[in-house]
């Protein structure tokens, strides 16, 4: 009886112990739908503009790199902020904004104006918000077409030429229609290995976007996420990069970050006025050519992809963040409004300049901060 | 219950009388009780006869034949077993030993910045757990107590048949039901505790099967000596019947608990990833260790790959110290029957 008491005592210790870190923690919830989730409090404190308290945002997982080095930029002089992340993916991201869950979405195409199952992204946002919701773009991520052929240090692709190594209709390396774009180069006959995603990805639909504006003779494929040409299927962005790598004569289209990581070469993309190399300034150009398709405050962009701009690299995703003009809670919106600033500032876009992704050119970003500042 | 005031008479008139007036619990009682009684005789026997006896080659053969396939299987299935032990160690126990693993959370870190601990992910399960008992525990402790001592007829049926269909519901059912449930139809948010819901779902049924098996094993006689003393039923289930089953109820808890801190599906669709610390039940994000596996393992960065391995680690260690301490209980609180 003696043992089955201490039994008893040491069970109830437990459960106490547990309770007990049950108990731990801040303040009980102030949930308030539609204009996200989390708790809100305390913005705008002394120094600068930084908040205690949470922001949550969800959604396209080709932004979440850059997202997370603004975070951590952000949060060395806000150390109280806690903003999370949640790579789901635009669509799932878009969701969850208008089903009020979280406070922003990430997305790598702009809330959609047309029916879809008679329903307009753009319209439930808006009532979601009570306010007009707005894109802002945020993040560039270059798209770029790495390759692995030894002994070729620079290679140069047309829309054209791309378009039919992805169609299958270019085989070798040394094929006539690459040698042509390529003079001077030595090409091998080694045959050509397209590797492509085979989940739905917002890199897909851009990039076959662009092969359809620039070369709408070569592909006549609707741009789409899921992906329409040959090759060989793997999943996420890091399946067709290391495939490329361990492949003598693959090609894939891939986030530059990653082809970087690899250690891969990536080809200039010549639009008709003359080869353009990958940079952070030639993606800029490419942006800042971009058309607004918004009005005032929102911000979406129409990307020539068929571009013959000197020096402007055409191939390219800009992910926005979708937002709330007016929050119904006032200080959600002066937290977006503090965090955002900081995200397109010329620090942060720098820094994720190091990561892979291209910097907001400077027009752009003018206006980005005007409609940052707009949020309410 | 007339069973509770035996009738006077000779004894083993009165033990028959029982018998046939206790309907389900005293069968099955007696007969767990006969199973568990059955092994230790004849087991030993044969086997005897067959080390010492003349075996024939055929049986020889046999007996040889049997012995390798037995090995085998038993070598096939430790092989992954001791493999996943292997890598996971291998792989997590730097971060996993160092200190800041165990007092920061993974605030600042990224795929690209290494570094940061475990401990936002670390109370998050622990306290989702707690809460996930808190109400579990209870409803599956008297779920079972009355489908032993009381269940009779249809409701009783209908119950056991409910907890059975419980027990087949994929967790990922269990968390879209939650989410329905709470976000859809109450319009509320994706809060920890509705992902706490989830859990207690898929908890309920293990603590209730659990429950009923040990219940099942008191010996009836404990309970008719306590109804022969005058004592009431309630005061017996919970003076004798309870104490008795106490530790193997209490290793069921344990071991449906470490179940549901396992649990990754309906984590992901109500609770998802952070990395900062929270303790707040109703509101906000909150970590959870097998969400930081998750939102780690589909990076290609080192970095990410180390944090993914050391958040298994952990999560192994903090499932092996729980089942540790309900064997302790089991071995500390053995009933003296």
């Amino acid at each position: 009886m003696k043992t089955q008491r201490l039994a008893v005592v040491s069970s109830l210790a437990l459960t106490g112990v547990l309770a007990l870190a049950g108990c731990g923690g801040g303040n009980s919830g102030s949930t308030n739908p539609g204009g996200g989730g989390g708790e809100t409090q305390a913005a705008e404190s002394g120094d600068g503009n930084c908040f205690s308290g949470n922001l949550t945002a969800e959604g396209s997982s080709a932004q979440k790199n850059a997202f997370e080095e603004a975070v951590n930029l952000y949060s060395e002089n806000c150390q109280d902020a806690k903003i999370s992340y949640n790579p789901t993916g635009s669509g799932a991201g878009i969701k969850q904004f208008i089903a009020g869950q979280v406070n922003f979405a990430g997305s790598d195409s702009a809330l959609k104006t047309e029916a879809k199952d008679g329903k307009i992204e753009q319209q439930q946002a808006d009532a979601a918000c009570a306010s007009p919701a707005w894109n802002i773009p945020m993040v560039t991520g270059p798209i770029a077409i790495a390759y692995n052929v030894p002994g070729v240090e620079k290679l140069t692709l047309t829309p054209a030429v791309t378009a039919d190594i992805f169609t299958g209709k270019v085989k070798t390396w040394n094929d006539p229609a690459i040698a042509k774009v390529n003079a001077g180069v030595n090409l091998p006959a080694t045959p050509i290995k397209p590797f492509f995603r085979s989940d739905e990805s917002g890199t897909t639909e851009n990039f076959t976007k662009y092969l359809a504006a620039a070369a709408p003779k070569n592909w006549t494929a609707e741009p789409a996420k899921k992906w329409s040409g040959k090759g060989q299927g793997v999943e996420k962005s890091a399946g067709v990069t290391n495939g490329v790598k361990g492949t003598e004569g693959g090609i894939t289209y891939t986030e530059l970050s990653y082809a970087k990581d690899a250690g891969l070469k990536y080809a200039q993309i010549d639009n008709g006025a003359g080869p353009v190399e990958l940079t952070g300034e030639s993606v800029g150009k490419a942006v800042a050519a971009a058309k607004p398709a918004g009005e005032g405050n929102d911000l979406k962009l129409k990307l020539d992809y068929a571009t013959k701009e000197a020096g402007a690299y055409p191939i390219l995703l800009v992910t926005y963040e979708i937002v709330c003009s007016t929050y119904k809670d006032q200080a959600t919106g002066t937290n977006v409004r503090s965090f955002l600033t900081s995200f397109a500032s010329q620090d942060t876009q720098t820094a994720i300049e190091e990561i892979g992704y291209a910097p907001l050119p400077a027009e752009v970003r003018s206006k980005v901060e005007t409609a940052i500042a707009a949020i309410k | 219950m007339s069973a509770s005031t035996p009738k006077q008479g000779r004894p083993d008139a009165a033990a028959e009388d029982v018998r046939t007036l206790e309907a389900t619990p005293s069968c099955s009682a007696t007969r767990v009780v006969e199973r568990d009684a059955e092994p230790a005789g004849p087991a030993g026997n044969p086997r005897n006869e067959g080390a010492s006896g003349h075996k024939s080659g055929g049986r020889a053969a046999a007996d040889v034949a049997a012995r390798i396939i037995m090995w085998g299987a038993f070598v096939l299935a430790v092989i992954p077993l001791v493999w996943i032990l292997w890598s996971v160690v291998s792989n997590g126990l730097e971060l996993v030993g160092s200190p800041r693993w165990w007092s920061d959370d993974a605030a600042g870190t990224s795929a690209r910045r290494p570094g940061g601990g475990a401990l936002h992910a670390i109370v998050g399960t622990l306290e989702m757990a707690a809460v996930t008992a808190l109400i579990a525990v209870p409803i599956g402790v008297l779920t079972a107590v009355y489908l032993v001592e009381y269940g009779r007829g249809r409701l009783a049926r209908l119950v056991s048949f409910m907890v059975d269909i419980l027990t087949g519901v994929p967790s990922i059912v269990a968390g879209l039901f939650i989410y329905a449930f709470w976000v859809t139809t109450l319009g509320g948010q994706r809060i920890p505790f509705a992902a706490t819901l989830s859990l207690v779902l898929l908890m309920i049924p293990v603590v209730v099967r659990s429950t009923e098996e040990m219940l099942k094993l008191v010996p009836n006689e404990l309970r008719e000596a306590s109804f022969a003393l005058g004592v009431p039923k309630w005061k017996t289930i919970v003076q004798v019947v309870l104490p008795t089953a106490f530790s193997g109820i209490v290793t069921g808890i344990l071991l449906g608990l470490a179940r549901v801190m396992g649990e990754t599906a309906p984590l992901i669709i109500l609770a998802p990833y952070t990395k900062y610390l929270q303790g707040d039940l109703f509101a906000n994000l909150m970590a959870t260790l097998p969400t930081m596996i998750n939102d780690n393992r589909t990076e290609v960065t080192q970095a990410a790959i180390d944090r993914a391995w050391a958040a298994s680690l952990t999560l192994i260690l903090i499932i092996l110290a729980f089942n540790l301490v309900g064997r302790l209980i089991a071995r500390t609180s053995k009933v003296k029957a």
